[in-house]
């Protein structure tokens, strides 16, 4: 009886323990989420990953050509709109996250002249769009109509005057659209170079390579490699690669492609490892089946081997973008910080994770918006790991 | 007529220091069906393997003297082992089918050796699973999973797999090892029926089986063979107390 009770006892311990470690990974993944979401869900919003980070400056004039009419102010207008028939335009007071006032731009009619104005800088025609900025308005015969003084008087003012020599307007910055995209970049790049490098030296090693001397330094030379702290592999980037990459392309700076070369440098050890334990789990009888069919060896490999390990591979995939998301230590030296709205393969442009790192360096820090992009990245993550268990569940459905 | 297929003579074969046959020396009739029987660990798996050359994929297998199918030294240098094994088909103790389609399974061999014209490969299919009576079964799901199949399918489907090549003999390890009763009998019939066309080496436990199926028998012990004769003789008259002590189920 004792026995039993003792037993009993011991059992309860060793469940219990499980119980507390598992629930202290639940609780750590909880609290990471409570946090990213109660502090940047606020900023979130279709705009924030649409537009530019840069605020863009223009200066604006009529086009002589453009003709005048009424357009009538449209119902469904706020009351705190101030509005112009004779420019189309709705305005309203605001102000911006340091508190300056700001004339935000709600609504501009269809046929607006302010849609086709001519740069005064470029000659080029732009338009002024919903959420721009007004900075100010200035007249041939009288004060220019500064966004201090109110959007009231800016209307009144363009109202009561024949035309304007010049409006300065902006679009609103602080858009991450530029560090996603170079997140993509850096993802399908990366990849691109990664993927076959890695898949085809793990075929190497687990199906052709001879057992000696010179794959086993080989494997211990993969197992170091993941163990190397990324900052290393970022330096490696900054001393190889960016001059490489100036050397050879119109860059002059760290790029996307020294980047996304530095990234697949770290991703290989990854997708190497995955790959080969894929492929470790392929039954032997499969290979012998085959090659008693007649087969050789690379027709085994690559007709019955491979296609029973990409699941696998997929999965080594999925780790890999995992990790592409979230490098940041590598990529401040092998890209660069410079979060950029044009985003060209040899510019300079930053990924989202660096993109936290520079808001966080900013003075003040912003705390808010980097919540924010933690956001987007966790469900960047969140939907690439349901996309790629859909698809590793598509083809394993013949496989099973 | 040729009547010998393979001949062997004074074979020795080592997994490294071990060594696994011992002076083994056995020539195999044409159309006949060959069973191999013996304790496990006696060597007749490792002998199966002898004849298409599988034992190549173990790192330090060596062997020594002569192996002749027809009248050419498989163990030569140069020796073409893939031409080899499309003529000497195998069939594995558990039914391995590839992860593919039941079509895709059977048309594999041939694709492998450069037939790519869809009618020649639709009929070889075809052909291969009416000779492995499988074609009933499954003619109008060929598109599906070959893992979809029961067992006993599956094993019938590794053999038209194997027949697929129009192999001259189907080496066959242990194919009813693995299942039921109903399937191994479907199986039996399948051998009988196959050894019409092709000459048949199977290694098998069941004494039953071998005397069920077999023309003539091969005991082995311990690495060599103790006695080899037609299946009825040995059977009802062996020569050798070891033989008589292993098919009364003395030992073994």
């Amino acid at each position: 009886m004792s026995m039993l009770n003792k037993r009993k006892r011991i059992d309860f311990l060793y469940q219990g323990i499980t119980y507390f470690a598992s629930s202290i990974s639940l609780i750590a993944l909880a609290m990471i989420f409570y946090f990213v979401w109660s502090n940047g869900s606020g900023l979130l919003n279709l705009d924030l990953i649409t537009k530019d980070y840069h605020a863009q400056y223009y200066n604006g004039e009529l086009d002589e050509n453009s003709p005048f009419s009424t357009m009538e102010r449209p119902i469904e207008l706020d009351e705190n709109v101030f509005y112009s028939e004779k420019y189309g335009l709705g305005v309203s007071d605001g102000i911006d996250r340091e508190g300056n006032p700001i004339i935000l731009v709600v609504y501009v009619s269809s046929d607006s002249p302010l849609r086709k104005m001519q740069d005064r800088n470029s000659e080029q025609i732009i338009s002024l769009e919903e959420d721009m900025l007004i900075s100010k308005v200035s007249f041939n015969d009288k004060a220019t109509a500064l966004r201090t003084f109110g959007a009231k008087y800016m209307i009144d003012e363009l109202d009561s005057a024949v035309d304007f020599r010049e409006m300065v307007f902006t679009s609103i910055g602080g858009g991450i659209r530029g560090s996603i995209i170079t997140t993509l970049y850096l993802i399908g790049m990366t990849m691109l170079v990664a993927l076959p490098i890695g898949v085809f030296t793990a075929i190497y090693l687990n199906e052709f390579a001879k057992k000696n001397r010179m794959t086993n330094i080989l494997r211990i030379l993969v197992d170091t490699l993941s163990g190397v702290p990324s900052i290393i592999y970022g330096l490696m980037g900054l001393a190889v690669f960016v001059p490489l990459t100036i050397r050879t392309t119109s860059a002059t700076s760290g790029n996307l492609i020294s980047g996304s070369l530095t990234l697949a440098i770290i991703l290989l050890p990854v997708i190497i490892k995955s790959t080969e334990e894929s492929l470790k789990v392929v039954p032997d009888g499969l290979r012998q089946a085959s090659l008693a069919l007649g087969a050789n060896e690379t027709q085994t490999t690559f007709k019955v081997v491979l296609p029973s390990s990409i699941p696998g591979i997929l999965t080594a995939s999925l780790l890999g973008i995992g990790r592409i998301i979230g490098e940041s230590a590598a990529l401040i030296f092998a890209i660069g910080t410079a979060v950029k709205d044009d985003i060209s393969i040899t510019g300079k442009s930053t990924s989202l994770a660096v993109h936290i790192w520079s808001m966080m360096t900013d003075e003040p820090a912003n705390i808010e918006l980097s919540s924010t992009i933690a956001v987007i990245i966790l469900m960047i993550v969140l939907i690439l790991n349901i996309v790629v268990k859909f698809i590793s569940k598509k083809l394993m459905k013949p496989l099973a | 007529m040729d009547k010998q297929v393979f001949n062997i003579m004074n074979l020795d074969l080592y997994y490294g220091k071990f060594q696994a046959l011992k002076n083994i020396n056995l020539i195999i009739e044409k159309n006949k069906v060959t069973a191999l029987i013996g304790p496990s660990g006696c060597g007749k798996s490792t002998f199966l393997r002898v004849l298409n050359r599988m034992n190549d994929l173990i790192d330090d297998c060596h062997i020594s003297g002569e192996v002749y199918f027809h009248q050419e030294d498989i163990y030569r240098e140069k020796f073409d082992v893939i031409d080899l094994r499309t003529r000497v088909g195998m069939v594995f103790q558990k039914p391995n089918p590839f992860p593919m389609n039941i079509y895709d399974n059977v048309a594999y061999g041939p694709r492998c050796q450069g037939i790519k014209d869809k009618d020649e490969l639709d009929k070889i299919v075809d052909n291969a699973l009416k000779s492995a009576a499988l074609y009933d079964e499954v003619s109008n799901r060929l598109k599906e999973s070959a893992l979809s199949l029961s067992g006993g399918q599956q094993q019938r489907l590794c053999i038209a797999r194997a027949i697929a090549m129009e192999p001259e003999v189907i080496l066959m390890d242990e194919p009813t090892s693995a299942l039921d009763p109903i399937a191994t009998l479907k199986i039996e019939e399948l051998i009988n029926d196959l050894k019409e066309k092709y000459t048949i080496i199977i290694v098998t436990h069941s004494m039953q089986q071998a005397a069920r199926i077999s023309d003539n028998t091969a005991f082995f012990l311990t690495g060599e063979i103790v006695e080899m004769d037609l299946t009825n003789k040995i059977f009802t008259t062996p020569k050798n107390q070891k033989t008589e002590d292993y098919i009364t189920g003395r030992f073994g």
